[in-house]
């Protein structure tokens, strides 16, 4: 076609959508949710929905394969008549208390340590991840047969070295040690995370405040508690908060270590879940043995992040 | 006529036949898939597992249904089937151990067609089969799965000690008292495990059962554990565990008593011939020492706890029928189940009446113990009917852990009423 003398080529269909769809995706309102899309329905697919069946079933009398019905908070209220769930709960807060609490403590001072100008840094930075590589029920099979009372390595040590009297304690038979035994495997395999977290985290402080401090008469004890640990805070809330969630619902190491035992005085919620939930059918109650804490997180959630949010603004 | 073209022809044909099979929603018999799928434990005879594994070819072979057979550790079994009915997809057939059936029974196909079959042609099913798989009150209930073998619990001893010390082979908990206290003294205690496992179970119920006692009564509401004879019963474990044992039993898992009597430490234990078998094949030193005795009597008579597997099929499977076959091909042709039963070396026994005095038992001189004459075998929870409520009760080791308790400092009488209470909260609920 000539129009005027100017030949004009109409555009061919094909191009002008490409120009389209190009002018579509160079708009926020469209590209952002075509981004999100398919994070939000892994996490519709895979969280949502299973914590909805799950919160349904806990307020249901479900038991596998039986039509079931609502119940309420009958399954919540009845957990707590259980001696094994009231153990189960106190077994909760001793093992996240005290697995926590020693991570971040050691976690702190493997990290300074490892800060320092070592000797093959980078391949001791590496052998300190190894317990969190390791699959957690294999390396607790190792411990395991550490703590066999008769020919464990652990009694075999300590008595070797004169610290126990023969043959030793009882670790997976007794409660006390038996909880020992379990908050020292969680310590070990936890310890990876904080340390290199940690780490990352001091990596990131400016030199400059160091040489401020040390420039005003600060030893380095009084570097570690003004400058150090403000810095870390933020970091240090974080890991904090992600390890009190995943200690809180640790299955692994009880399983393989106790089971539960003795006497349910290492059963944890996943544990204890497990045996009513799938080994006895009754599904209703171990959803909401699983979800008795839920409340209890949300609210460390919330008021961990908000002092986080603090710290950063 | 209209003549018809070639490309017209094929698509008319396709379409029609397309339409046909969509609407009757069954594809034709050439594109019918014969294939069923099995889920079973990874027994602890090994090779019945390879020997399944053989017949389920041979199966293939006679009838044309392919079969495939998956193993899955004994631990696992209940997550697994949970995760099956939830899903409404999976196996075929499964193995139910003890009580399954129960468990799973608005879920599994009525295979006393089978059952009946089978009896007509072995011998009734022995009593704990029938306390298993037939749901509902006998002779009207429904058989939800096919019994398959059973397992027993059995004294397993270190013969060779014995002879040396010269001591008596048991015949009562007491004897076994007697002579756990000169095994003691000889560094090879007794070996029974009082922890969260089921092996704490299977001896701790002999035992109560044998001193007259029970959890739960006949009506399955009735809580009995309360009693002069379950006293009786914690006493004999407090002195067994002070003189007899060694404080690890607190902490053993079910391989624990077998471990210890194969590497030389354990002078007596209970549980099934799975022990021996395992130390005999794998050559072990203390192979030839061991052998088994007829189980242990008390005053309220001779009791075992005997494991009875069963096979069932989902009721969401697709290939009832085929299923079926299977199971009649393995237990209902005499030569396939008595291969099978072989195969295991005595830890598979058959489950039906006619067959008790099978050829297995006399493969192994060490196996004249299994014989069980005037033994009474029941599942966990006797006398009290299978239920969801007596399955929390095994589940939540009440039994072992009022044990534990007392053997570790709580009185008898607390540690009893503790398990009372336990027991009368699950009833309750």
């Amino acid at each position: 076609m000539a129009v005027g003398g100017v030949r004009v080529v109409p555009a061919s269909p094909r191009a002008s959508l490409r120009v389209r769809a190009r002018e579509l995706f160079d708009r926020e309102w469209f590209l952002g949710p075509v981004f999100v899309t398919p994070a939000l329905l892994l996490i519709l697919l895979l969280v949502a929905y299973p914590f909805c069946m799950a919160l349904w079933f806990s307020l249901s009398n479900a038991f596998i394969g039986r039509p079931s019905h609502w119940v309420g908070l009958q399954n919540f209220v009845r957990l707590w008549e259980s001696d094994a769930f009231r153990q189960t709960f106190q077994n909760a807060f001793v093992f996240a208390g005290a697995a926590v609490a020693l991570k971040l403590v050691l976690g702190i001072s493997l990290a300074l340590l490892l800060n320092q100008q070592l000797w093959v840094k980078r391949a001791i930075r590496g052998a300190v991840l190894l317990p969190w590589v390791i699959p957690t029920a294999l390396s607790t099979l190792g411990w395991l047969w550490m703590f066999s009372s008769l020919y464990g390595v652990v009694n075999w040590t300590g008595i070797a070295l004169g610290l126990m009297d023969p043959p030793g304690p009882n670790w997976l038979g007794q409660k006390y040690y038996a909880m020992t035994a379990v908050v020292t495997v969680n310590v070990w395999r936890g310890l990876p995370f904080f340390a290199i977290t940690i780490l990352a985290g001091l990596v990131s402080i400016p030199r400059e405040l160091y040489e401020a401090a040390e420039a005003d008469g600060a030893g380095p004890v009084a570097r570690f508690w003004h400058v150090t640990l403000p810095l870390l805070k933020p970091i240090l809330a974080i890991v904090v908060l992600f390890s009190t969630i995943f200690t809180f619902s640790d299955f692994n190491i009880v399983y393989v270590l106790t089971r539960g035992g003795p006497i349910n005085s290492t059963h944890l919620f996943a544990t204890l879940s497990r045996q009513i939930g799938l080994e006895s059918g009754r599904i209703g109650e171990g959803a909401a043995i699983s979800l008795y804490l839920f409340p209890v997180l949300m609210f460390v959630v919330w008021a961990q992040l908000r002092f986080v949010r603090k710290q950063v603004y | 006529m209209e003549s018809i073209g070639r490309r017209r022809f094929l698509a008319t044909t396709a379409g029609g036949g397309l339409a046909g099979i969509l609407a009757a929603r069954v594809p034709p018999a050439r594109g019918q898939q014969r294939e069923i799928s099995y889920l079973c434990w990874n027994n602890f005879a090994p090779a019945s597992d390879k020997k399944l594994a053989e017949v389920g070819q041979r199966f293939t072979k006679d009838t044309g249904i392919k079969i495939r057979i998956d193993h899955i550790a004994h631990a696992q079994q209940a997550a697994k089937y949970a995760s099956e009915v939830q899903s409404q997809a999976g196996h075929d057939l499964v193995e139910m151990r003890m009580h399954f059936p129960w468990l799973y029974e608005p879920q599994l196909v009525d295979v006393s067609d089978v059952v009946a079959e089978l009896e007509k042609k072995h011998g009734k099913v022995i009593s704990s089969g029938y306390e298993a798989a037939l749901v509902g009150p006998a002779p009207k209930g429904v058989w939800r799965a096919v019994p398959q073998y059973h397992t027993y619990f059995v004294p397993t001893y270190r013969e060779d000690l014995f002879k040396k010390a010269g001591l008596k082979v048991p015949d009562t908990w007491e004897d076994l008292y007697t002579v756990g206290r000169e095994l003691k003294k000889m560094g090879n205690p007794v070996g029974i495990p009082i922890s969260q496992n089921y092996d704490s179970i299977s001896t701790a119920g002999p035992v109560l059962w044998s001193f007259g006692g029970m959890e739960v009564d006949r009506d399955g509401k009735t809580v009995r554990i309360n009693s002069p004879a379950t006293e009786q019963m914690v006493e004999w474990y407090k002195k067994m565990f002070r003189d007899c044992m060694e404080p690890e039993v607190l902490s053993w898992s079910d391989a624990s008593n077998n471990e210890s009597i194969q590497a030389g430490k354990a002078g007596w234990i209970h549980n099934p011939v799975s022990a021996y078998i395992v130390a005999r094949n794998n050559k072990m030193v203390t192979a030839d020492g061991i052998n088994h005795h007829r189980s242990l009597t008390g005053p309220g008579g001779r009791h075992e706890t005997d494991v009875p597997r069963s096979i069932a099929i989902w009721k969401f499977s697709k290939n009832i029928e085929p299923a079926k076959e299977w199971i009649r091909y393995l237990l209902g042709k005499r030569d396939v189940y008595d291969e099978y039963i072989i195969s295991g070396d005595a830890f598979n026994l058959p489950v039906y009446t006619s067959l008790q005095d099978h050829p297995v038992l006399k493969t192994d001189p060490k196996f004249a113990g299994l014989k069980g004459e005037g033994v009474q075998y029941h599942i966990y929870g006797w006398p009290a009917p299978p239920s969801d409520k007596v399955q929390l009760i095994t589940n939540s080791f009440i039994l072992p852990n009022m044990i534990a308790k007392a053997v570790t400092g709580t009185s008898t009488k607390e540690a009893v009423a503790w398990a009372d209470k336990e027991m009368k909260r699950i009833i309750s609920g």
